[in-house]
């Protein structure tokens, strides 16, 4: 067989995994080494000193009176001022009065500049007038948007302030809208004190829907439903499949209607005299129990299924002897068919912990990370802070830094169980008995 | 220890395996269960066991009903057919696994498991797993743990199907030696009657879940009971010819010979026909009636030469001769005969006359 066909065969799967899988890795890379976000845009930006910007270089010690200089602002009658103020529809009579015989002259303050208007032949008639017609001649940095550098300093130069080099940069650089290429990321993410209450929120969550369900219950499932009768234990798996086919949002809303505060349970232990709650969003142990369930019975089924095919692949013969052997159930449970199992537990352990790391969408239809942010996990987070957050500042650069992170968790954890699974082991020739 | 069986009886669902089966297996003598595959051998063994449940009868364990007792608690020795060996244990671990579910403490243990290597030969495998283990040395490792708790029984389940010739040879003997040593009672289930002949006391031969004959070897080769025991046992097999009793005489059609009637047939009633049994050791060339025919195929034994002889009416007669001489060729003409006090005679339901 030519090695060209196999190329062909293999080009749609490679393109589909480059497009859906390392582009998406690798643009996440990409923006997690920026400041992305709502403010800065995903496109390039402007340069605008803005009274927040001031207070920024003020804090890092910028010189004051230069920063007071550039907050300030004044009036001076320019032809930039006299056409806004024609396309304004304000009164020619006043434009041409003021081109003529003021051209130049300059206020310092608004006022200054109102009063002066009050006294020429053309002035407006109302207050309102007056008001609308002297911001046209109003002349400062601050909120004006400034497309590049050079329109920035040709501004400043203007202002006669004075700057040394490195003042001019700190200005630029802080007056830029747009996005930049920072480290500053994942610095922060080592600095914030929500990141170590997030990992461990991740770390709980792992551990314990893991243990109590993807592994601890799948057994307790595939161990019982293996000494049931064969139709029995077909109902009872099929039983416990049931969360895993249902469609997520469903699965969850069923969830919120047993836990809510009109909902199933409440309904029926009020009859008790128990005050209602909303049971899953109470406390954060509620909340806990509720995801650690949620996300449990979903992922037991799949152990469930692995350790049943594992338990029901050991010979007969092999669990007659050790009845004969005058085992009983639990120490044939115990020596005989758990050891047995040894691979499938491990091999659901690293596969599930991958998912469980990475997929966040049980928790985020039912608790949304909290009550506050007891229940939010790392992916969640991520999630949150790029695409979805309260404060309506979407951070792609610091929720893809987030997001890199679990990449990198999960690459090394697939290598790792790559290497520790050897599954070229599994396809060697078997040892023939003679 | 004895085991009874009393009217015992096994269905699966509406199929009744073996119906009123009654067996009992004397205190330290090993019973071979023979028959072909799925006569139901299989099932007594696991009924004496306990691992199938008896639909009806008891179960007796030297002379106490165990019928209801669990498997756990009968304290058997099994050696299954595929030894089932635990794969996870080491050979020390799987041959203490008995004792190490009844808590015994661990020199006990160690000190058992070393008597039992000793005894099965495999004092320097102790510390290998099952898949590092030969056929035979697993077989060996199987006795030991069915062998370790001072079994009452030693039930053997086709203990030899899964080896290639030569350990089976080997192994019919150590496992014979094994349970004369230890003077335990057991039941070896197989299909194979050269192994049944060579290891056991009695043999109980089985056909459709019935016991037809209990006895010991040699007993049951030189009088067996019906045509399917004389078939079943002797390699190569018995040859069936019809014949009919006219006037005393037995007259056998294909061999177109007539001789007297032994003394164990003359009473029964002339024009009966009957079956004529003749082993190939006594289709011989100095016997007195002779049958001819025509050398079809030799089968060269080494210390025997084996030919099937085609008779003029197409049956088929076998012949084992020792190889003084050189093997005749396929197409070579003998006319070799039969001694009428040798040969065995069954009535049309098959019983032996």
């Amino acid at each position: 067989m030519s090695a060209k066909l196999g190329y062909i065969f293999i080009a749609p799967a490679l393109a589909l995994v480059v497009l859906f899988f390392l582009a998406p890795v690798l643009m996440t890379g990409v923006f997690s080494m920026t400041n992305m976000s709502t403010a800065t845009g995903i496109t390039g930006g402007s340069y605008q000193i803005t009274p927040s910007v001031l207070i920024q270089l003020g804090d890092q010690g910028f010189d004051r009176k230069i920063l007071k200089r550039i907050g300030s602002e004044s009036y001076s009658i320019s032809e930039k001022g006299l056409l806004a103020a024609t396309k304004a529809d304000v009164k020619t009579e006043l434009v041409e009065e003021l081109r003529e015989r003021y051209l130049g002259e300059t206020f310092a303050s608004r006022r200054l500049f109102e009063r002066f208007l009050k006294k020429l032949d053309n002035r407006p008639r109302s207050i309102r007038t007056l008001k609308s017609t002297s911001p046209h001649f109003r002349k400062s940095l601050i909120k004006e948007r400034f497309a590049s550098t050079k329109e920035l300093l040709q501004s400043l130069e203007e202002m006669d302030l004075g700057l040394t080099q490195v003042q001019t940069d700190e200005l630029v650089d802080a007056s830029y809208t747009g996005w930049i290429w920072t480290g500053e990321n994942f610095r922060k993410m080592f600095l914030l004190p929500e990141t170590k209450q997030i990992l461990l929120n991740t770390g709980f969550y792992v551990a314990s829907t893991l243990l109590l369900f993807n592994i601890g219950f799948a057994l307790v499932l595939a161990v019982t439903t293996f000494y049931l009768p064969k139709g029995q234990a077909a109902l009872f798996r099929a039983l416990w499949f049931l969360p895993r086919i249902t469609p997520s949002v469903l699965y969850v809303l069923l969830w919120k209607w047993l836990t809510w505060d009109t909902g199933f349970i409440n309904a029926v232990v009020t009859n008790f005299g128990v005050t209602p709650r909303n049971w899953m969003l109470d406390t954060a142990a509620n909340a806990w129990v509720t995801v650690i369930m949620i996300n449990g019975f979903i992922g037991a089924s799949m152990g469930m299924i692995l350790f049943s095919s594992a338990i029901t692949s050991i010979p007969k013969q092999m669990l007659y002897a050790s009845e004969v052997d005058g085992a009983n159930r639990w120490q044939q449970i115990r020596h005989i068919i758990l050891p047995q199992l040894k691979w499938p537990i491990l091999f659901i352990t690293v596969y599930q912990t991958l998912s469980l790391l990475t997929s966040f969408e049980q928790i985020f239809l039912s608790t949304d990370g909290g009550p506050g942010s007891s229940t939010e996990v790392w992916a969640l987070s991520a999630y949150h802070t790029a695409l979805d957050n309260y404060w309506g500042n979407l951070q792609y650069g610091y929720g893809a830094a987030l997001a890199l992170v679990l990449v990198v968790v999960g690459v090394i954890m697939s290598l790792i169980y790559l290497r520790f699974f050897r599954f070229d082991e599994l396809i060697k020739t078997p040892r023939i008995e003679q | 220890m004895e085991i009874v069986l009393e009217n015992f009886t096994k269905r699966f669902g509406d199929l009744t395996v073996i119906e009123n089966m009654n067996l009992k297996i004397k205190e330290g003598e090993m019973l071979a269960l023979l028959g072909p595959s799925g006569c139901g051998k299989s099932t007594t063994l696991f009924a004496i066991c306990g691992i199938h449940r008896v639909d009806e009868g008891r179960v007796l364990f030297g002379g106490q009903d165990v019928t209801r007792v669990p498997t756990q608690q009968r304290n058997i020795g099994v050696v299954f057919q595929s030894y089932a060996l635990y794969p996870h244990m080491t050979v020390a671990q799987n041959i203490a696994f008995p004792l190490t579910v009844r808590h015994e403490d661990k020199q006990t243990i160690k000190k058992k498991v070393g008597e039992m290597a000793e005894l099965v030969h495999i004092e320097e495998l102790l510390g290998r797993r099952p898949e590092q283990l030969s056929g035979g040395q697993q077989q060996r490792v199987a006795l030991a743990r069915a062998l370790i708790r001072k079994p009452g029984a030693l039930l053997l389940d086709e203990p030899l199907a899964n080896l290639d010739a030569k350990l089976r040879l080997e192994m019919r003997s150590e496992i014979r030696r094994v349970q004369l040593e230890t003077g335990i009672s057991a039941v070896l289930v197989t299909h194979d009657q050269v192994e049944a002949m060579s290891m056991s006391d009695r043999i109980a031969i089985m056909k459709d879940g019935k016991i037809l004959q209990v006895a010991s070897p040699n007993e049951m080769y030189q009088r067996p009971e019906n045509d399917f025991i004389a078939g079943f046992l002797g390699n190569p097999p018995i040859a069936f010819l019809d014949g009919i009793i006219s006037a005393g005489n037995v007259k056998i059609s294909s061999g177109n010979i007539e001789f007297p009637c032994p003394e164990n047939i003359e009473k029964h009633p002339d024009g009966s026909h009957i079956s004529v049994g003749i082993r190939p050791e006594f289709y011989q060339p100095g016997n007195p009636y002779k049958i001819p025919g025509t050398v079809s195929f030799v089968e060269i034994q080494g210390r025997e030469n084996l030919y099937d002889i085609k008779l003029k009416d197409g049956n088929l007669l076998r012949s084992i001769q020792s190889a003084n001489v050189s093997p005749l060729s396929p197409g070579t003409k003998v006319d070799w005969g039969v001694n009428p006090e040798q040969l065995f005679f069954f009535d049309n339901s098959g019983k032996r006359l």
